[in-house]
């Protein structure tokens, strides 16, 4: 595993719209999400973009994150989309980056800061996330996510993530960064499914590039909107939850059972 | 193709056919997770042929499945586990239940497997279907 700062251009004041965010921590650091489905409309193939914030206690860096689970309706067509048509062995992508990878296994995008405390001070460093499916042995789909950040540590991680029904879980590693010094720890991520991607398929012996279809949202909308949820689990063994709901677009379609859970 | 074995005598009204179908079918309508493809259904019961899929990211699909022939319906409940859920058309293999019908399949009861693959792209669904049909 390379060294690495790990990264992340959170840009937390660009919470997406239409999703209300919350939080409330178990016994970890607080944590937020926020959560946007674009287009939002009923029906219609989406690119759904997710935002997670850990919140450190005081001015040091938060306990490193050894997972994060994204949970969303199972009804949303995340394994009916276009998305992850090939797939990228996590090695090559880890030792060539984005390069080594078929332009069909790419399913989304983000970016992610990272911090560890260098003595008094705490460094922080962006990083650009790169989401490609990646080759199944168990029927699941699989993720390989690639996080590449420039400064001030040139570094390259990959990291593993598997679509369970209903959830998106991110195993991360521990992320050592100098001798003798704590690992990196994340703090914010930003990361889509979806969204401006490009795929070829052969057409009559040319390749034609199109833009794959996203997540299929549901024809009806559950009372009170789609709700979703981030928890996270920490290196020294606590936890942390939250979650957000995303609301339903204005007019008709909403489901008229109430959400459970 | 179907082989017949009616006729014990006894209960005349009752068939027993082994049944082989095939269908490829396209893409009627999506909701999320569920999609509905339709199209022609060839060999021992031909007619048209609906699919209920879902598949919601567990490896293992479920269908309803509807053939709509010359003498009635049939009803269908599928599962199947998908291999490869990242390449470009997925196959799948399960089992199916007959659970009735309409018409002359009103009663219609069987079992059979499932064979299938599913065309990411376009979204378009081949199931291949064979088994014991009592009706």
């Amino acid at each position: 595993m390379a060294t690495a700062l790990a990264v992340a251009a959170g840009a937390w004041h660009a919470t997406p719209a239409s999703a209300h965010a919350g939080a409330h921590a178990a016994a970890g650091p607080r944590a937020a999400l926020s959560a946007a489905f674009q287009p939002l409309r009923l029906g219609a193939a989406t690119t759904i973009s997710f935002a997670v914030r850990i919140d450190a206690a005081g001015e040091a860096a938060p306990t490193p994150i050894s997972r994060v689970e994204v949970s969303y309706p199972s009804d949303l067509g995340l394994a009916t989309s276009q998305l992850g048509l090939a797939d990228c062995s996590p090695a090559a992508l880890l030792l060539q980056g984005d390069e080594a990878c078929p332009a069909d296994s790419k399913m989304g995008q983000g970016t992610a800061r990272v911090e560890v405390p260098f003595g008094p001070e705490v460094v922080s460093e962006n990083v650009a996330l790169g989401i490609f499916a990646a080759p199944s042995s168990d029927g699941y789909v699989h993720l390989a996510i690639v996080a590449e950040g420039k400064y001030p540590v040139i570094a390259r991680i990959v990291l593993a993530g598997v679509l369970l029904v209903g959830r998106l879980r991110i195993t991360i590693p521990p992320i050592a960064t100098l001798p003798g010094a704590p690992y990196a720890s994340l703090v914010s991520m930003r990361a889509s499914l979806g969204g401006a991607l490009t795929y070829y398929e052969d057409v009559h012996g040319r390749s034609v590039a199109y833009r794959p279809r996203g997540i299929g949202l549901p024809e009806s909308c559950p009372r009170g909107g789609w709700r979703l949820g981030a928890s996270f689990a920490f290196i020294d063994g606590l936890s942390s939850h939250a979650t957000t709901v995303v609301a339903c677009p204005r007019g008709g379609g909403v489901r008229q059972t109430p959400v459970s859970g | 193709m179907g082989t017949a074995s009616a006729g014990t005598g006894q209960t005349p009204t009752a068939s027993t056919v082994n049944v082989k179908d095939e269908g490829r079918l396209r893409l009627v309508k999506s909701s999320g997770s569920q999609l509905i493809d339709e199209g022609p259904a060839t060999g021992t019961i031909p007619g048209t042929a609906r699919i209920v899929f879902v598949y919601d990211g567990n490896p293992t699909m479920s269908g309803q499945i509807t053939i709509y022939g010359h003498g009635g319906d049939i009803q269908a409940h599928a599962t199947g586990r998908l291999s490869s859920p990242t390449s470009a058309s997925p196959s799948f293999k399960g089992t199916l239940t007959i659970a009735g019908g309409t018409g002359r399949y009103a009663h219609a009861r069987g079992a059979g497997q499932l064979y299938g693959v599913f065309y990411r792209r376009s979204y378009a669904i081949t199931v291949q279907t064979q088994g014991t049909l009592r009706y």
